[in-house]
């Protein structure tokens, strides 16, 4: 126990925090505690979190994917106007609106890959430049009465109380997480983003790696915006808008190195966890939205300040005992 | 108008033009006169629809629900976001009403920004799962917010829509529109009007997102009004451009316009976010004399530009008004004092006696209209 | 750009065109060239007024970027700064309204205060508190703004609370070329610009900065106060925050705690676009300024080409900085070709990266 803790400084912490919010919900809020609130709580972020997965492969390669948010706006922006325009069926329109995804990604791990351009520079073009795709597409125009069979997927539970939405997260969750920890290509993504030039000379074909994930990030984010149109029942060019920066803060929440090399899908995981319930905490106890996200920031913050404090102050023992003896 | 209104009628425009150029191949001075008889038809009936509603109102309805206090209830006022200061204003309102009715005042939470359209639906589904008795809410969707309006009207909680409808109406009680929507069209062409002269001119819109559907609305309101009467005639629309609701973006977008179109003479802005940046925009360069500022501001925020007659008038209602009559209704539905259904009539505390008529601007749902405008000028500054 | 390459044609001082006065040069010519072919779209775009506009709604990124380079060019970033330019905005707004006689330095002077103690906390926070950059501004991002909208308590600051001077601040010009307005803001954000710039070169905590970015872990062997120099660039960053939402305040008139909101992204593309890596350790401050202009003149252009409709302007926006940064690419690799082969005829160790840019392993002495 002693020995995975200090291995997994970081999750042990998550976990400690996780816990406390999980307490202090259940003493503040009666309607907490609720197999329905559960379910809610991740079906109102699912297409965040699903980005969030994809997003820490990226991150620990040591790039970033700043366009996923307009990804998705245009992925969907492409399932509506095909809907409108009525030709072509919608099961292909989805197909459609997925290549779409995969296509923007495609371009950008084009230019990062094999042009060598920095990611931040190629997707902050791209978080521009697809969000205007949107908007060409779809302009002032907001496009729904889809297919009943899409809403219902997308707005109610497919079985039990559970929707298609959650399974779809959790089950791309288990492959990402044995891919990335288990896999050959969690492997190369590990030293890839650890250093370039290691990667290379144990024979890793760097630029095709990072084509190869930023591929998978648009078609994942254009997975999320499909997703998003069935959960809203209607597309619009601002879809998804603005959420890059919470899906680049749960990841980096959950311990991944923002240079690249580290991290884990379980901190991650954690950091989901701990993110969305703390949301909702705060959500049922009437707190507003920019309050949410200051504690959310403070948290951010803490989770490192706080064990770098106590390791400089010479506490270092004390405070991993006390995560030791947590309540994991 | 919904948008899927607004894209029928770009459709019937549209079907409208290969009418015509289809029957210009054989009798095309036949096929443009239909046409055009159609489009004024169309916008006559519009009219005619926003003309009756004051009338609706006004009639005396001898079985009207005096709504009363009858206990404390929870309920949820949710903005389109908290920060534009006319949200503020109407949780106000719905405060002062909770007082009078003995109930606990609304929680009011939302999203910060409005250009986080989606944002609402987790404070909606929270409030599902809180089980508050009653949810006011201004809808900064468009259908999105449909689904979980659906939820809390699954769950029995009434959802009370003010200053923004759900389009499809799907979960919705009732809206409480602060204008009628096509008013708003006639009103912002009389001012376009009254600033232009007979002589008329050139003017552009700046407007909020491309998406924002009560701007979106009103927009497509003025242009059927522009159309419809021949005194409007040489009010020229040469543009229509977005600030997002940020002032920055306004700013930019205010300035792009008077370059693109040198002979341009009014910005009509129907947001109070952009009509306060673009007179900014225009005092700061000095081209307050060339291009004047019009729309729907908040008086408090236009007050400088009023005095400068760079904003000349502009219109707006009463926001505070709109939060009060929505909690009453909300209450009324809650506490079963009213059903919330058809040509039931009730009173509201100070603001007295209004109907619940089907909504002639949707396809479906209520409506309960407010009113009136209150135009503010250099006369009535409203401050 | 090959920092190490940079480091050490800047000790062999061989040429006055170095790396980065290509990069700049490149940029310049990029913005040149975008200028003579939307003169040709644009009926009377080549005129004074078009050049008030952009010298007048550049300077609030222009002045960001700068700090945003400042910082970057030390391996590290600042997310927070379109909060902070909120809050200096706001709270110069408040205390403005209740003292008119305070004058244009005493606003000035208040915003770039506010400005200071903010990019102290994420100074403190980074540099003591050895919690990364990232984390650091993501964080104070989301609590500046949320401290803002507490204190706000949802009022906006108004014009009409404002003393006039403020609202006409942006357009004081200094002197008039023909119909080219030189505006003291613009005046201001070159000044700020060009004197960071002269520090940052030559002075030594300017160098310094290079260092640390370049290598941390050699610059702290090397004894160089790593902290306190990473310290005052978040200082420095915040303090250009601040007078960026003095201008702000002036530009917009009126302010909401969302005030500034997405300047951080618009900051960071600015500098990165001007050549600033945002691996730390090379770059310059006029090239975060062209990038800034260069992007904001692709922006105001645009908007005035009658063809593009208003749903077109963000693609195309994207797509041309995407061309932009190719191009400048393109026009790096070719030089920094021909200056590596030249490099290793005079030193005989120095490679460059063709394809990949990858750090020369055995000349990175240069920064220790």
């Amino acid at each position: 126990m002693r020995e995975w803790v200090a291995k997994h400084r970081w999750e042990a912490i998550l976990i400690v925090i996780l816990a406390i919010t999980i307490v202090v919900n259940v003493a503040l809020s009666p309607f907490y505690l609720g197999v329905g609130n559960f379910i809610n709580l991740f079906w109102l972020s699912i297409e965040k979190i699903i980005v969030v997965i994809v997003m820490t492969f990226v991150i620990i390669n040591g790039e970033i994917d700043l366009s996923v948010a307009s990804v998705m706006g245009f992925s969907a922006a492409v399932l509506a106007t095909l809907h409108l325009g009525g030709e072509v069926p919608f099961g292909i329109a989805i197909v459609i609106a997925l290549a779409a995804g995969a296509l923007a990604g495609l371009i950008q791990g084009f230019l990062v890959g094999r042009v060598g351009l920095p990611s931040l520079v190629v997707t902050l073009a791209g978080l521009i430049g697809f969000r205007g795709a949107a908007r060409v597409l779809l302009e002032d125009r907001s496009i729904g009465d889809f297919p009943e069979w899409f809403d219902r997927l997308g707005q109610h539970p497919l079985v039990g109380p559970i929707p298609l939405a959650l399974f779809v997260f959790f089950a791309g969750l288990a492959v990402a997480w044995v891919t990335l920890e288990r896999g050959a290509l969690g492997r190369e993504v590990y030293v890839t983003g650890d250093s370039a030039d290691v990667g290379r000379y144990s024979g890793i074909e760097v630029g095709g790696l990072k084509l190869r994930l930023l591929v998978t990030s648009g078609l994942v984010a254009g997975l999320a915006g499909v997703m998003f149109a069935a959960r809203l029942g209607s597309v619009r060019g601002s879809l998804g808008e603005f959420f890059e920066l919470d899906i680049i803060t749960m990841v980096l929440l959950g311990g991944v190195s923002i240079f690249g090399g580290s991290g884990s899908m379980l901190g991650v995981v954690l950091a989901i966890f701990t993110v969305l319930n703390i949301r909702n905490g705060l959500g049922l106890a009437n707190v507003d939205g920019i309050v949410q996200t200051g504690v959310i920031g403070l948290l951010l913050i803490g989770s490192v300040l706080i064990p770098n404090l106590a390791q400089r102050f010479g506490s270092r023992r004390v405070a991993l005992e006390a995560v030791a003896h947590g309540p994991s | 108008m919904t948008a899927i209104k607004r894209r029928m009628r770009r459709l019937g425009l549209l079907a409208v033009l290969v009418l015509v150029v289809a029957a210009c191949g054989d009798d095309g001075g036949d096929a443009t006169t239909t046409a055009a008889g159609d489009t004024t038809t169309t916008i006559a009936e519009t009219t005619t629809t926003a003309g009756e509603e004051p009338t609706t109102t006004a009639a005396p309805a001898p079985e009207a629900v005096v709504i009363t206090g009858s206990g404390s209830i929870t309920s949820t006022f949710l903005p389109k976001c908290t920060n534009i200061a006319v949200f503020p204003q109407a949780f106000e309102g719905s405060e002062e009403a909770a007082t009078e009715l003995g109930s606990d005042p609304a929680e009011f939470v939302g999203p910060a920004d409005c250009g986080d359209a989606t944002g609402q639906i987790e404070f909606m589904s929270n409030a599902v799962t809180q089980g508050v008795q009653a949810i006011m809410v201004s809808n900064n969707a468009g259908d999105e917010l449909a689904p979980s309006a659906e939820a809390a009207a699954a769950a029995g909680i009434p959802v009370v829509a003010w200053d923004s409808p759900i389009p499809s109406a799907a979960g919705e009680s009732v809206f409480i529109a602060q204008v009628d929507f096509d008013e708003t069209g006639v009103v912002m062409a009389d001012m376009a009007l009254s600033i232009l002269g007979d002589d008329g001119g050139e003017f552009a819109i700046l407007s909020a997102t491309p998406e924002a559907a009560n701007q979106n609305a009103w927009i497509a309101a003025m242009e059927e009004a522009l159309a419809a009467d021949a005194k409007y005639a040489n009010l020229v629309l040469v543009d229509t451009v977005y600030g997002n609701d940020v002032a920055e973006d306004s700013v930019t977008a205010a300035l792009g316009l008077v370059d693109s179109h040198p002979d341009l003479e009014l910005i009509m802005a129907p947001t109070t976010v952009g009509i306060v940046a673009a007179a900014q925009a225009m005092t700061q360069e000095g081209l307050c004399d060339q291009v004047k500022v019009s729309g729907l501001g908040l008086p408090a925020e236009m007050a400088e530009y009023v005095e400068s007659g760079c904003a000349p008038e502009f219109a707006l209602w009463s926001f505070v008004d709109l939060g009060y009559l929505a909690y009453y209704v909300a209450y009324g539905i809650a506490t079963d004092q009213i059903e919330g259904v058809e040509g039931e009539t009730f009173v509201a505390g100070r603001m007295g006696e209004y109907t619940i008529t089907a909504d002639p601007t949707r396809d479906a749902g209520l409506r309960v209209l407010m009113g009136p405008f209150s135009v503010y000028n250099a006369e009535n500054p409203g401050t | 750009m090959n920092r190490e390459a940079t480091f050490a044609l800047d000790r062999r001082g061989s040429s006055w065109l170095r790396p980065e006065r290509v990069k700049e040069l490149t940029l310049l010519g990029i913005i040149g060239v975008s200028v003579i072919l939307f003169g040709f779209a644009v009926d009377g775009y080549l005129s004074g007024r078009f050049f008030n506009r952009v010298t007048t709604s550049v300077v609030i990124v222009a002045i960001l970027a700068a700090g945003q380079a400042l910082v970057i060019i030390t391996r590290n970033i600042d997310l927070s700064v379109g909060s902070v330019v909120g809050v200096a905005a706001y709270l110069t707004g408040d205390f403005l309204a209740t003292n008119t006689t305070i004058g244009a330095a005493g606003a000035i002077g208040v915003a770039m205060v506010v400005g200071a103690i903010l990019g102290a906390v994420n100074g403190l926070l980074v540099a003591y508190g050895g919690v990364p950059a990232i984390i650091v501004t993501l964080g104070t991002l989301a609590i500046f703004r949320t401290l803002l909208a507490l204190y706000s308590g949802g009022a906006n600051i108004t014009a009409a609370s404002l003393p006039d001077w403020v609202l006409g601040f942006n357009q004081v010009t200094v002197f008039t070329v023909g119909g080219f307005e030189i505006r003291l803001v613009f005046v201001i954000a070159i000044l700020v610009v060009l004197i960071l710039q002269w520090a940052m070169s030559k002075l030594r905590w300017g160098r310094r900065l290079y260092a640390i970015g370049s290598n941390p872990e050699a610059a702290r062997q090397a004894g160089l106060p790593a902290r306190r120099l990473v310290f005052f660039a978040f200082v420095g960053s915040g303090t250009l925050a601040g007078l960026a939402g003095f201008m702000f305040l002036a530009r917009a008139g009126t302010i909401s705690a969302t005030a500034g909101a997405g300047l951080e992204l618009e900051s960071v593309a600015a500098a990165v676009v001007g050549g600033v890596s945002i691996l730390g350790g090379s770059g310059t401050i006029v090239g975060a300024l062209l990038g800034a202009v260069l992007i904001d003149t692709l922006k105001l252009s645009l908007v005035r080409v009658p063809e593009v409709s208003e749903f077109w302007r963000d693609a195309f926006l994207g797509v041309l900085i995407l061309a932009a940064v190719l191009l400048d690419t393109w026009l790096q690799r070719r030089f920094t070709r021909r200056w590596s082969a030249e490099a290793r005829r005079a030193e005989g160790h120095l490679t460059a990266g063709t394809g990949q840019i990858r750090p020369v392993l055995d000349g990175g002495s240069s920064d220790a």
